[in-house]
C-alpha cells in the first residue's frame, strides 16, 4: 500500500526521515484523525510534511493513501454509481467484480469514514490536508450515502449503455448488491432520475444530435437570433456616444 | 440481532434521508448463509419523489408480523425490539426439544 502511495505521488524510494515519520505515527494515532470533531485543536500540534506535501496523517499512511485514491476515483471517473453490498460471500463477490468489468465498470469497495472526509474536503486541492471543520463543506450532497456498507462502480467514460448494462446485472442481484445514488459528472442523481440517464444516448451521439438541429435552424433565424443581442447593445451605447457627443458641443 | 426465525424481510428506504442507516444496517445485519436457507428479502429504494413510506417489516417463522418505522428508531433499538420476540421462540424451541 506504501509502494503504490508513494506512486500515486510520485515519491522516490524509502527516505529515513519517513522512516522517522512511522515510527512517530503509532504515537499520535490516538488524538488525531480525519474524522475527529477535536481535529482543530489537534492541527497544531501534529502536521506531517514530506516533500512539501502537509498531511493529518503520514504521507504514507494507508488512510492518506486511500483518500488520494478517492480523489483518483471521483476525478477520473465521469460515471460512479454507489451500491450498497450485503454481506456477499466470496464467489459472489469474484463473480460480480467480473461480470461488472465486462459491462464496462468496475467496483471498488469504500470505507465510509474516509471517503466521507474525502467528500468534505472536495473543493481543496488536497483532501488530505489540514482543514479546519468550518471551511469544509459538511453538506455534501453525497455524504449522506456513506452509512452501511458502500462500494462504487465507476466508469471511465459517460456512456449510458454500459451504465444500463450495469443495471441490468444489479436488478437480478437485488439485495445483495443495489443502488443506492449516482454521481453523474457534477451531478448527484438518485435512482428515478439515474434510470432516466441510462435511456439517453451516448454523448457523442447527443452532440451529433445537436449539432444536426444547429444546421438545420442556421438556415432560419438562429444566426439572427444570435447576433441581435450585440447589435442593439452596439446601438444603444452608439447613440448615447452621439448623445454626449451633442451635449459637449452645446 | 437474532436473524434466525426471520422468514421474511421487507425494507423500503431513501438512501438519502434518515432513515437509510437502520435499513441498511438491518440488511447488511442478515448473513448471507440465512438467504440460502429460505428467508425472504424484499427491498425497495426509494426517492424522493415518490410518495411511499418508508418501513421495515419482519415476519417470523411463526407468522408473526412486526412492522417499524424506520425514522424513528436508531438500529440498536429496532434490533431490540425484534430480538424480543426471536427470543420467545428459542426459548420454545428449547423446551420442545428437550
Amino acid at each position: 500500500m506504501n509502494f503504490a502511495g508513494r506512486q500515486l505521488w510520485g515519491f522516490n524510494g524509502l527516505s529515513l526521515s519517513s522512516l522517522r515519520i512511522w515510527s512517530q505515527t503509532i504515537i499520535s494515532r490516538s488524538y488525531v484523525s480525519y474524522a475527529s470533531k477535536a481535529a482543530p485543536a489537534a492541527f497544531k500540534t501534529s502536521k506531517w510534511s514530506q516533500d512539501g506535501r502537509e498531511t493529518i496523517k503520514p504521507v504514507d499512511s494507508r488512510k492518506t493513501f486511500l483518500i488520494d485514491s478517492y480523489k483518483q476515483l471521483m476525478g477520473s471517473n465521469p460515471v460512479v454509481l454507489f451500491v450498497h453490498y450485503n454481506n456477499l460471500t466470496k464467489n459472489e463477490d469474484h463473480h460480480y467484480r467480473s461480470q461488472i468489468k465486462k459491462a464496462g465498470g468496475s467496483l471498488t469497495m469504500l470505507r465510509n469514514n474516509l471517503f466521507s472526509v474525502y467528500l468534505r474536503n472536495s473543493a481543496f486541492a488536497d483532501p488530505c490536508a489540514p482543514i479546519k471543520r468550518r471551511d469544509q463543506n459538511l453538506s455534501h450532497p453525497l455524504l449522506p450515502l456513506f452509512k452501511g456498507p458502500t462500494a462504487a462502480i465507476s466508469f471511465q467514460e459517460t456512456n449510458p449503455q454500459s451504465v444500463a448494462r450495469v443495471l441490468k446485472i444489479l436488478e437480478k442481484l437485488q439485495d445483495r448488491l443495489f443502488v443506492v445514488g449516482a454521481k453523474v459528472e457534477a451531478d448527484v442523481y438518485d435512482i428515478n432520475q439515474l434510470s432516466q440517464f441510462k435511456n439517453l444516448p451516448d454523448k457523442p451521439g447527443l452532440q451529433s444530435q445537436l449539432l444536426g438541429l444547429l444546421h438545420i435552424l442556421s438556415g432560419a433565424g438562429l444566426v439572427r437570433t444570435l447576433e441581435a443581442g450585440p447589435q442593439t447593445l452596439y446601438l444603444t451605447l452608439q447613440s448615447h456616444h452621439d448623445n454626449i457627443g451633442k451635449d459637449d458641443e452645446e | 440481532m437474532i436473524t434466525k426465525y426471520f422468514s421474511k424481510v421487507v425494507v423500503k428506504f431513501n438512501p438519502f434521508s434518515k432513515e437509510a442507516k437502520t435499513a441498511r444496517l438491518l440488511l447488511s445485519s442478515i448473513p448471507p448463509a440465512q438467504r440460502q436457507l429460505g428467508t425472504q428479502i424484499q427491498n425497495e429504494v426509494l426517492s424522493s419523489a415518490s410518495n411511499k413510506t418508508p418501513i421495515i417489516k419482519v415476519t417470523f417463522k411463526d407468522k408473526k408480523t412486526m412492522e417499524v418505522d424506520p425514522t424513528k428508531y436508531t438500529f440498536q433499538e429496532l434490533s431490540n425490539y425484534f430480538d424480543a420476540h426471536s427470543r420467545q421462540l428459542s426459548l420454545k424451541e428449547t423446551i420442545e426439544s428437550s
